[in-house]
């Protein structure tokens, strides 16, 4: 019950917020969320590393349709929950900082995107992943329209087709899996339950159609080119206070699916198109690397940046080998923390500056040189500079590729020196030299601080103990592949892909359902 | 306050204190690491509440408490049984699926003299600093920076864990970053520490994709693991994956150490101010590369082509670096090739199992080049921030004391008998011949290198000492210091002194008691330090390194105390004879360097060019990223990505327009489109599955 009561703080927070006056939502809503630290700091604290699947809620929702409410906290989601917890305290304590027009929809689209995404995080059942995922989107469609600059709506459009495109894909795919799999295993009631359709999988060729609709879907949110076409656009028009949680935490979401429903479910296809998805990800990390240093926007500098970061992300989940999933979970957190004070630095710098080009910035640290030496260790843990948790999430990144994969691995690495690259360059060409920004530019003021400073503490405090987190997701890193079967140490046979998987038997029980608390599929339970 | 760090560690979880002898007691060695780190974050966090010039002081402070915790570290190893010579001490940092990333401090002979170089050298550099920066508005800035990089080098040379090491080494190279961009308002020392920054993560790849091999071959990332394996003939073999882990150890080696081809990154990192040059790009850092192959030196002698690469791109080096320096014409940057020419015969003594050689060239190189770099601060302090030795000349009468110590340094480097580097540079090239085979050309070479070393040395010498003096000699003869316009040496471009440029106001040896306690500690050790290792009478450094060494196969290939003097006797000649060149050159017949150049202007240039290594880069490299860059921008980023989009855009945009009359009209048929399309599925589905 109490998963339940996290997803519907928020919107609980924001709906007690817009009863105050307008100018006082902002900051109701502020305390609101900081309510949410309160309740997710004993969730980490009692986390257990043994058990799987944690306060587990499971309910029937639309029997009819197979459709059940259910929830459940596991190694996999736990951090992202945390993360999107930090973002958004974040993100609404920065909005509330500034006037606003409509303040009440505003904050109440902020919470309903909180709820949503927190919702996708934590659903156990396909189509209410889908559900939360499609409704965090809504708010963000409005929260970007209407309250964006330069020419908002245009990149609302373009972020809507792309999304809209993506969740369609998805959801017809995942009704054909649910579908499929009872018509392939003769089981009467259609269950859309993680758990049932991980214990009957679909045969190969209805996998590789399948893992299409959900790529596409997935790889639009993380993004991955070349379905990246939305982002600069996006991010160019969001608000910050949107882009913060947009950037942090929805884009991980596309990365949380794959490791979430698609290696579990669709095992066979995600070893069938284990290539492809190698190769969009090392492209993905050269293009947005290469990109990133070209850019004059600080804005899509983080873009293109997060491109390659991603990047790095699918390939520890495709490399195959636990130490590189463990290492995309590690960086899908740290990469989440960064971006938030990345998108508070540029804002900060923003002000000053008077605009998001680095054109217009330059030499700022010498009348701020606190800022610059935050923004120093925020920029430096972006680059996955050695001692960061970022470089643990990469060494463990890279050591998954080069056992599973070590052509790719090897061609990732040119990204670990391209991002030095192209983060101080960003640090340089804001805060170094003799710039047009020098003039403007004054010290991080105390309100500003209050926002900067969790973002540095929580990367410093990673840095200096990684195994707080390290040995909560190992477990579930290890069981993410379960249902991908390896031949021999490495490399994957196409063979078996092809082959008629209606046997379940063939595939370990999996991810994330301890016998004792949920002692039967609904599938059984039915029949 | 270091004793209180072992329990907190505890109670954070996993930590183990796993020592091997009863007496081991870690201690000394966290106290030897935390002590530069709570001097850094005492000042940074600080250096505005505390009085305005203490940053100087908690700096030296904290250093000089460092070097007295190696010290006791080197007394407590010192007192243990010889086979168990070490303490490890540690916690589980990012441990687990097999990857055993742990925070462990590893403290045996060859660490522990690693860190009583880098924390005595680094004490004495800090006082040094405290009288040259007076004036600089960043003086705290520095002085954190400066603890940051101490604490990062020991962190290098104490990590018990390969992936540790990869931590240190990298902070090593963000702490030289940050200081060669300390006068960061300077465009040309940004583009130099963006330079250095990229060069140095290029080799922090190397011996990250090294870790991984040695792990995967291993199953472990403890170096005392490692060693272990690497060093029992009969679990490990020599293979083609050990050879490909340490060419790629070689890789960040080369890359810290400024050995060619990853080297371009040195001169000009001497952006950065001169206390910096002299701790980091002469004395400490950029010998880490020594230290790594030191410290995995089981494996470059399981590789024999690892080893010799090292030996032959080391003798390429120092080659490359010296010939360079004959022409150079800015006073930092030729002592900067002098260091890579330097580190070159490191490399060429530890690749060529001279490990003992190897390390004692390394402390006698500290010594002498920290103390000329000291006094070339002192003397581009005295020519108002000017570094062109052209524009120098007879400052021997103005400086005394520091034209003293240069010439101490000039001549140790230069390998004058019985000061330091004779006997360390010597031991070296004797150790390479008795190898012979491929290594017998390579100690020619070394011998060519040491001809051309004293050449130059003493060249910069009579440059700037001797000769007519300049305006400004004639000035502080007088007892007036210059007051330069401030301009950068690099470019003349005018200076603002409100962030740097040695401030206001320069400082000179000769009226500083802080910069001349430093100078003439390191000039006193430059001319006695060769004692402890004198062939046939000493051997201190091969003595307490012994433990480290015990399972090396080269045990047998020392040369014996006959051949030793020997070479000690022609090197000694050697050095003689490029020192009397100089002389030659630049008294007997002045002018005959000026009528070589002209009579060779291509060999001139490619050497005024450090051997356009530059250039070619530019062209390999910088210009496909460039062609790469424009391609993404202009062709797949507008046509590929965007044109698939925009089209459907447009389409949407034509529809849309014709409801823009409401507000958020577009939104809301989104909207609409979502709910009534996903219905349309669900039904659809939901049918089919009946």
């Amino acid at each position: 019950m109490s998963l339940t009561l996290l997803i519907f703080l928020p919107l609980a927070g924001a709906i007690f917020a817009i009863c105050f006056p307008r100018k006082q939502v902002g900051t109701i809503a502020a305390f609101a969320t900081l309510l949410q630290v309160g309740f997710i700091i004993p969730v980490l604290l009692n986390f257990e590393t043994s058990v799987s699947l944690q306060q587990a809620v499971d309910n029937w929702w639309i029997r009819e349709l197979g459709i059940s409410y259910s929830l459940g906290l596991d190694g996999l989601n736990v951090f992202m929950v945390a993360l999107t917890v930090f973002a958004w305290v974040i993100a609404t304590i920065a909005a509330s900082r500034r006037k606003v027009d409509n303040p009440r929809t505003y904050f109440a689209l902020l919470a309903l995107a909180e709820t949503g995404t927190l919702g996708a995080f934590l659903a156990q059942d396909l189509i209410l992943f889908i559900l939360f995922f499609d409704l965090l989107l809504i708010p963000f469609y409005f929260l970007i329209g209407i309250w964006g600059q330069r020419r908002p709506r245009a990149a609302t459009a373009k972020f809507m087709i792309y999304t809209l495109a993506g969740s369609l894909l998805m959801f017809a795919s995942a009704i054909a899996m649910a579908h499929i799999s009872a018509v392939q295993h003769d089981i009467g009631q259609v269950s859309f339950a993680f758990e049932d359709l991980v214990q009957n999988p679909v045969s190969g060729g209805a996998q590789n159609w399948i893992f299409l609709g959900f790529a596409v879907a997935l790889l639009i949110k993380m993004p991955l080119p070349p379905f990246h076409g939305w982002m600069p656009d996006t991010y160019r028009a969001a608000p910050l206070p949107v882009l913060i949680p947009l950037s942090a935490v929805v884009a991980k979401l596309g990365a949380y699916g794959l490791l979430r429903v698609v290696l579990p479910t669709l095992p066979l296809a995600a070893q069938h198109f284990q290539d492809l998805m190698l190769v969009l990800a090392v492209i993905g990390i050269v293009y947005g690397s290469v990109m990133a240093f070209s850019q004059d926007d600080a804005r899509l500098v983080v873009g293109y940046s997060s491109i390659a970061q991603i990047g790095f992300v699918a390939l520890g989940i495709f490399a195959f080998d636990d130490k590189g999933v463990q290492g995309a979970m590690l960086q899908m957190l740290n990469h989440g923390i960064v971006v938030v004070g990345l998108f508070l630095v540029i804002g900060f710098l923003a002000e000053r500056a008077g605009s998001d080009s680095l054109s217009r910035m330059g030499g700022l640290a010498k009348s701020a040189p606190l800022l610059a030496a935050l923004f120093l260790v925020i920029s430096l843990a972006t680059l996955a500079m050695p001692g960061s948790a970022n470089f643990v999430g990469e060494l463990y990144i890279l050591f998954g590729a080069f056992d599973g994969a070590f052509a790719y691995g090897a061609v990732a690495t040119a990204g670990v020196v391209l991002a030095a690259v192209y983060m101080i360059r960003f640090y340089q060409r804001t805060m170094h030299g003799r710039g047009p920004g020098e003039g403007r530019s004054r010290e991080i003021e105390s309100d500003e601080l209050g926002l900067l400073a969790p973002a540095v503490l929580v990367v410093l405090a990673l840095a200096v103990y990684p195994q707080f987190v390290v040995k909560r997701i190992a477990p579930a890193a290890d069981s993410a592949l379960t249902a991908i079967q390896l031949p021999g140490a490495s490399g994957v046979s196409k063979q078996s892909v092809d082959g008629d998987a209606g046997e379940p038997a063939a595939r370990k029980n999996d991810s994330g359902a301890p016998a004792a608390k949920r002692p039967s599929t609904k599938g059984e339970r039915t029949r | 306050m270091t004793n209180a760090v072992t329990p907190l560690l505890a109670h954070v979880g996993h930590f183990t204190q796993v020592t091997t002898s009863p007496m081991g007691d870690a201690a000394p060695v966290w106290a030897l690491l935390l002590a530069p780190l709570a001097g850094s974050l005492l000042i940074a966090l600080g250096h505005r509440r505390l009085p305005e010039r203490a940053a100087g002081w908690i700096g030296t402070a904290a250093i000089f408490v460092a070097f007295g915790a190696a010290v006791a570290c080197f007394f407590e190893l010192q007192g243990m049984d010889a086979e168990s010579r070490h303490i490890l001490s540690g916690y589980a940092y990012a441990q687990s699926l097999g990857v055993d990333f742990r925070f462990d401090l590893y403290a045996d002979p060859l660490s522990v003299f690693m860190a009583l170089v880098v924390s005595g050298v680094s004490a004495l550099i800090h006082l040094y600093s405290v009288a040259y920066m007076r004036s600089d508005q960043g003086y705290g800035r520095f002085f954190a920076y400066l603890n940051f990089f101490v604490f990062s080098m020991l962190l290098l040379v104490l990590a018990g864990n390969l992936a540790l090491l990869v931590i240190g080494w990298a902070f090593v190279g963000a702490a030289s970053y940050l200081l060669i961009s300390f006068w960061y308002r300077r465009a040309t020392a940004t583009a130099a520490g963006i330079k250095a920054f990229v060069i140095n993560v290029i080799g922090d790849v190397g011996i990250v994709v090294a870790a991984f091999l040695l792990w995967r071959e291993l199953n472990t990332l403890s170096i005392p693991q490692l060693l272990a394996a690497a060093s029992d003939p009969f679990s490990v073999t020599p293979s083609a994956t050990f050879t490909a882990a340490a060419l790629l150890l070689l890789v960040g080696a080369f890359a810290k150490s400024a050995q060619v081809p990853l080297h371009t990154w040195l001169p000009d990192a001497m952006e950065g101010p001169t206390p910096v040059s002299a701790l980091i790009h002469a004395a400490t850092m950029v010998t880490a590369g020594v230290y790594l192959i030191a410290r995995f030196f089981p494996f470059f002698e399981l590789s024999k082509t690892a080893a010799l690469t090292a030996a032959i791109l080391g003798t390429a080096t120092l080659l490359i670096a010296a010939t360079t320096a004959l022409v150079q014409t800015d006073l930092k940057r030729i002592i900067a090739y002098s260091t890579m020419s330097q580190i070159g015969y490191m490399i060429v003594g530890v690749s060529a199992a001279a490990y003992g050689a190897g390390m004692f060239h390394l402390m006698t190189h500290a010594f002498f080049k920290a103390l000329l770099f000291m006094a070339a601060g002192s003397v581009i302090g005295a020519m108002g921030g000017v570094q062109d030795v052209r524009r120098m000349g007879g400052l021997r009468k103005a400086m005394p004391f520091t034209y003293v110590t240069f010439l101490i340094g000039a001549l140790t480097l230069a390998g004058l008998p019985l000061l330091s580097g004779f006997f360390s540079k010597d031991e070296i090239i004797s150790y390479t011949f008795n190898r012979g085979g491929a290594y017998a050309p390579i100690a020619i070479a070394l011998y060519l290198g040491a001809i051309l070393t004293a050449f130059y040395s003493m060249r910069a010498v009579f440059l700037v000492f001797h000769g007519e003096p300049c305006e400004e000699a004639r000035e502080l003869e007088t007892g007036h210091l210059h007051h330069g316009e401030h301009a950068n040496p690099a470019t003349g471009e005018a200076e603002d002194t409100d962030v740097g440029f040695p401030g206001a106001d320069h400082h000179i040896a000769e009226r500083e008691p802080e910069m001349k306690v430093a100078m003439g500690v390191l000039a006193l050790l430059s001319v006695v330090a060769g004692v402890i290792q004198v062939p046939g009478v000493t051997h201190a450094v091969d003595a307490f390194l012994e433990p480290t060494f015990a399972s090396s196969r080269y045990l047998d290939t020392a040369p014996g105390t006959g051949a030793e003097q020997l070479g000690l006797a022609i090197g000694g000649v050697i050095a003689l004879v490029g020192i009397a060149l100089a002389v030659f050159a630049y008294f007997k017949r002045r002018g005959i360097t000026e009528t070589l150049a002209r009579r060779m202007p291509r060999a001139h240039a490619t050497l005024s060019n450090a051997w356009y290594f530059d250039a070619i880069y530019d062209v390999l490299i910088v210009r496909y990223v460039r062609a790469l860059q424009s391609l993404s921008t202009r062709v797949l980023e507008r046509f590929v990505v965007n044109g698939i989009v925009d089209g459907t855009t447009g389409l949407v945009r034509l529809v849309g327009g014709r409801i823009r009359a409401l507000q958020a009209g577009l939104a809301r048929v989104y909207a609409a489109s979502i709910v009534l399309g996903v219905a349309a599925m669900v039904f659809y589905f939901y049918l089919a599955a009946r």
